[in-house]
């Protein structure tokens, strides 16, 4: 089990870009040589932005709404996990159908694997690979109590997209918590990137 | 009534189930002439066996009528039942040989995995397919008359050839399922011995649901080896106690079926319909993400997903486009969605994307010795 007494939170305005999640990443028991990571160039020829990705663990995952061999289960601690081996039949429904983009099916392998949070190590009271080499910390995994002394800004578990309401384990970092995160395309769109 | 309402029981998948064991008691009362050939010992495995068949339909039943699930269901019946199966069956052919029979797709997943669950797999089917016709009463050994040093082998009810009982035909027939448990062992430790050395099996798995099942069935084959060793060895020593205890492990296995980890042996074929479906995705092309015009989901899927979300109430997931219309989020690539996340969040702290709003940012009081701040 994942104590409940701590959270990871997630601030990409942090990020710096030196890719130490993503080989740490590959570190990590559960999906051992294979980085589950995602870091995004928000756009080169703007900015200097990068996006760390990690699952965001749903409460109600859509991922595993969608898989048609209900492999993906969610445990009591709120880890939503990798694909069960025996039962993934590579189909991507997850990979296409994930809010925030972050399964990858591997072809050949028939394989959906994703961030389970290190469960080997966060289950045994240890930080997730990423959280633990993070030098601007855009990936902090402490207790839930203390992210107050440590950020200005307030974890959000709470998105919308157009009508629908996601909400999740991970939190992202704001000013104000308590309206949740719309996520409109037309942010991409309209600023382009 | 109340016990089945105490069950929570889906009506269709009930009615599935009932009819397959249904099929499957027709099945046996003829393959054995009515019974005429059903050996007495072997019944309980039989009851156990039905019931299972029961389990499992019900399950596999339940299984397809999850959306998702149908979604896919439905696709490869309709293939089958197209003059496009005259194309797809002999690719269907190909890749049951590929993914089910020689189970590729988990040697390249790992080949310690692979060479564990090739043993495990293939011992188990060979197992059960030397004792599901013996259990169902369809083949059935004699003496050959009156000649005791000669076996008959009867397939459902008709001769079907003869051998002598010192002939290598007949140590074959007597000791396969000896092959069949000392194959199901090898693979069941193997798969204890990596289970213990992969730390992150040790941190996912369960006790019921991923060793138990290992554990019955080495229970199961070790039964089953002790009592040719009784036979052979020790004059029938403890025989029936050792039969009575390879029948109860067998019949908790059997009763298991339905509820634990063997059930994705019914599921895996799946996989095939899935791949075809991905072969005719391609073929019909790749739409093109509506943020960055990358192509990355195929056709097909993109309609059966866009219907899947309807059913799953999640079809509100819309953004406005610009110059009027919605884009769905299911036409946004894995990408552009992480990006979106990131967007979001830098306008909600600057009121607009800010492209050089990295740290620092906040001018947060952060007392912790890695920050770039500290």
């Amino acid at each position: 089990m994942v104590p409940q007494d701590y959270g990871f939170f997630i601030d990409p305005q942090r990020c710096i870009g030196c890719r130490s999640c993503v080989g740490a990443c590959a570190e990590c028991g559960t999906h051992r040589g294979r980085s589950m990571i995602h870091l995004d160039e928000m756009d080169r020829f703007d900015s200097p932005q990068t996006v760390p990705t990690v699952c965001m663990h749903c409460e109600d995952p859509i991922c595993a709404q969608v898989c048609p061999s209900d492999a993906i289960k969610r445990s009591e601690d709120g880890v939503v996990h990798a694909a069960q081996k025996p039962r993934c039949i590579g189909c991507q429904n997850c990979e296409l159908s994930c809010p925030f983009g972050v399964p990858i099916v591997f072809s050949g392998l028939e394989q959906m694997l994703k961030c389970d949070l290190c469960y080997d190590r966060t289950s045994v009271g240890h930080k997730p690979m990423c959280a633990t080499v993070c030098p601007s910390q855009a990936l902090l995994f402490v207790r839930k109590d203390e992210v107050a002394n440590l950020r200005h800004n307030k974890p959000l578990r709470d998105f919308l997209i157009g009508s629908v309401r996601v909400k999740t384990k991970n939190a992202i970092m704001v000013p104000d918590p308590e309206t949740p995160l719309h996520l409109d395309a037309a942010l991409l769109i309209d600023g382009g990137f | 009534m109340s016990l089945l309402a105490e069950l929570d029981l889906e009506p269709r998948p009930l009615l599935g189930a009932a009819l397959a064991t249904l099929a499957l008691g027709a099945a046996v009362a003829l393959g054995s002439r009515g019974g005429r050939w059903l050996d007495p010992a072997l019944l309980g495995y039989l009851l156990a066996t039905l019931f299972a068949c029961f389990g499992i339909a019900y399950r596999y039943f339940a299984w397809i009528e999850r959306p998702a699930t149908r979604m896919y269901f439905r696709h490869t019946l309709r293939t089958l039942l197209s003059p496009r199966a005259l194309k797809a069956l002999p690719r269907m052919a190909l890749l049951t040989v590929d993914q089910i029979v020689l189970q590729r797709f988990i040697e390249k997943r790992s080949i310690k995995r692979w060479g564990a669950h090739a043993l495990l797999a293939w011992g188990c089917l060979l197992g059960f397919a030397v004792t599901i016709p013996l259990v169902f009463g369809w083949v059935r050994f004699t003496s050959e008359g009156l000649d005791a040093t000669r076996y008959q082998a009867w397939v459902l009810g008709f001769p079907a050839g003869s051998f002598p009982l010192d002939s290598f035909l007949a140590f074959v027939s007597f000791h396969i399922l000896d092959l069949a448990a000392v194959m199901v062992i090898a693979g069941c430790v193997l798969s204890l011995i990596r289970r213990k050395q992969d730390e992150g099996d040790t941190a996912t798995q369960r006790f019921d649901l991923d060793l138990l099942p290992l554990v019955l069935l080495i229970a199961v084959s070790m039964t089953g080896l002790m009592l040719t060793a009784s036979e052979k060895w020790l004059q029938g020593r403890n025989f029936a106690t050792l039969a009575f205890l390879h029948e109860l492990t067998v019949i908790l296995l059997l009763l298991g079926l339905p509820f634990g980890k063997l059930f994705h042996v019914v599921q895996r074929p799946a996989q095939v319909g899935v791949t075809i479906y991905k072969a005719e995705g391609e073929a019909e092309g790749r739409l093109a993400c509506k943020g960055c015009g990358t192509a990355f989901i195929r056709a097909n899927q993109r309609r059966d997903l866009g219907e899947l979300w309807k059913v799953l109430e999640l079809d509100g997931a819309r953004h406005s486009a610009p110059g009027g219309g919605s884009i769905h989020h299911l036409d946004l690539c894995p990408r552009c969605k992480r990006r979106l996340v990131a967007k979001a969040q830098s306008t909600r702290l600057h009121g607009a994307f800010d492209p050089f709003a990295t740290i620092p940012v906040h001018a947060e009081p952060i007392p912790d010795p890695t920050s770039l701040k500290a």
